[in-house]
């Protein structure tokens, strides 16, 4: 099979522009067609199931679902990755602190956030089928671009991290010792990549993110007062009492929870590697809403489940991962605290396979090597050695004896939330662009959701920093 | 799939695409995959073309460099609020 590189003259120096015409009727089909890889084949064969799919949908009463269970992925994984383990330890710590009240609706228009923001990379990953760091290089060159990698290696790493601590505490519930449950997890993240099929690793990614829905039941059996929920998300009352400081640096730990930056790496580049068209941006949005839903309902089930420890007074100002399932044994028993420690393991090892892909993902297009999970290891070696070196390097770290771990897991949202405006107008500037998405650019209100996303994340940010400059402003 | 690709590409530009819904598919026949695929979406396409560099006026550039100048700006105040609170652990 012949590949790309053996044939530098085909089409070099072209300029690329948004099209639906098929490959095979294009101008540069004779030369396309002795350049197909493994990748292209695996990849129609997905968009063969999917033309077939839709061409029996049109004929069969429910016929739609299958297509919709061929599309969905790239956003259910994208927010389910989200619902980390150091956006768990924020959930949690807005229930344990502060009770049912304005963190349970304030979850919610965190999560319409996230949908506005990355409903927009599903259409620039369909429209463009590139990843979103290779079309920031490509539009606003090497100087741009390096920030915006710069911003996300080092987020990505340290939240990676975390994921890694969530993954040890977690099973250290259980007694496992935090090098069996560090390697256990590693081997687990090269499992779900050797399969060398996009397809494969969503799925396996996705049979494991839905047992982020572990929180459901350790909230029900914290018997959550569901008078005072409804009553809370109607109202957005009361209100967190106490040092105003703590409850921004918890909105913005919450925000951070939901909204940030390898989100929009991770979900461009997958809608990508999973073929995406534009004609699939409707299942798009609907697989982004979809994620964003259970996301929602499993962050607002892990406030419910540490509800108890607000009513008994317990302070958590300072619990870290496996301390809430702890502290809550007691509480709501053990099968309860053992489904929440089950959970932050989970959450942890989701999370630690889609950030070490985003990673990847944004390091091969940047380098322009072969990044797709579609691809062998030995075509793309560079693309998995990112991803799986990432993986290693930070769980080494969590096996550092007296390693600030507690410093790693206070600030990686809060980073996340401060990195994110000039993402999102690398974002904005790409999806507002004609020559890169065509008839797809933004629309009024798409511009005016994102930009009053934008300027909150910015206000957050800037209140965050004058507090912590002048304490005494908020009270200490 | 070689032997497919010296057969057809001896007819440049009279590629004919196959009908993709049929029960039976062979994507040995890199016809097949190629119809399967929009003309953006081929690796060694995709290789080989890029969206150029955008101009950027000074309204983009001077809100980029704020941006900058804000994760920077914040970056710093971060790492005085860790200080603070591991000084206020201790």
């Amino acid at each position: 099979m012949d590949t790309p590189d053996q044939n530098p003259s085909l089409l070099a120096g072209q300029t690329a522009h948004p099209t639906t015409e098929s490959a095979v009727t294009s101008d540069a089909a004779p030369e396309l067609i002795g350049l197909v890889t493994h990748e292209d084949v695996d990849r129609a064969r997905d968009r063969w199931e999917v033309a077939r799919a839709r061409w029996k949908g049109r004929t069969k009463t429910f016929g739609g679902l299958r297509l919709l269970w061929l599309l969905v992925g790239p956003g259910v994984l994208v927010f389910l990755g989200e619902n980390d383990a150091p956006s768990m330890l924020s959930y949690s710590a807005d229930g344990s602190r502060y009770g049912v009240g304005f963190f349970i609706p304030f979850v919610v228009l965190t999560f319409i956030m996230g949908f506005i923001v990355q409903e927009m990379t599903v259409r620039l990953g369909a429209v463009t089928h590139r990843g979103h760091a290779e079309l920031i290089f490509d539009r606003f060159g090497k100087f741009w671009g390096l920030f915006a990698m710069g911003d996300l290696i080092f987020g990505n790493f340290l939240t990676l991290v975390t994921e890694f601590i969530g993954v040890r505490a977690g099973l250290g519930f259980f007694g496992v010792r935090p090098a069996i449950a560090v390697g256990g997890a590693l081997v687990i993240v090269v499992a779900a990549i050797t399969t060398g099929r996009y397809w494969t690793w969503e799925r396996i990614t996705l049979s494991l993110a839905i047992f982020n829905g572990l929180f459901i039941p350790a909230a029900i059996l914290a018997r959550p007062d569901w008078h005072a929920v409804g009553h809370a998300m109607l109202t957005w009352t009361p209100f967190p009492g106490g040092s105003r400081y703590e409850i921004l640096l918890l909105i913005l730990a919450t925000i951070g929870a939901t909204v940030t930056p390898w989100m929009l790496f991770f979900q461009q580049s997958a809608v990508v590697d999973k073929g995406m068209q534009p004609r699939d941006i409707n299942a798009g949005r609907f697989d982004t809403l979809l994620g964003a839903l259970l996301a929602t309902i499993f962050a607002i089930a892990a406030i419910l489940a540490t509800v108890p420890l607000f009513h008994h007074g317990i302070n958590a100002a300072n619990f870290q991962y496996a301390q809430f399932a702890e502290a809550l044994e007691p509480l709501i028993g053990h099968t309860g605290a053992a489904l929440f420690a089950l959970g932050i393991f989970e959450a942890g090892i989701v999370a630690a396979i889609a950030i070490s892909t985003s990673s990847a993902y944004a390091f091969g297009e940047v380098m322009q090597t072969g990044h797709s999970l579609n691809r062998p290891l030995r075509e793309a070696w560079p693309f998995y050695l990112t991803l799986f070196g990432s993986a290693c390097a930070a769980a080494a770290l969590v096996l550092i004896p007296h390693f600030p771990l507690e410093f790693v897991a206070l600030t990686v949202n809060v980073i996340a939330v401060l990195a994110m405006p000039p993402a999102l107008a690398f974002l904005l500037l790409l999806v507002n662009d004609p020559e890169v998405m065509g008839e797809h650019v933004n629309g009024f209100w798409a511009n005016f959701a994102g930009v009053t996303v934008t300027v909150l994340l910015i206000i957050a940010g800037l209140g965050f920093g004058l507090a912590t400059v002048f304490p005494k402003w908020l009270g200490g | 799939m070689d032997s497919h690709h010296a057969d057809i590409s001896e007819n440049q530009g009279a590629l004919v695409p196959i009908d993709v819904k049929s029960e039976q598919l062979s994507l040995r026949d890199p016809r097949a995959v190629l119809s399967l695929l929009e003309a953006d979406q081929v690796v060694a396409a995709k290789r080989r073309t890029h969206f150029g560099r955008r101009n950027l006026s000074f309204g983009t550039k001077a809100l980029l460099w704020a941006l900058r100048v804000y994760v920077v700006a914040m970056l710093v105040i971060v790492l005085i609020s860790v200080y603070q609170a591991v000084h206020a652990a201790h």
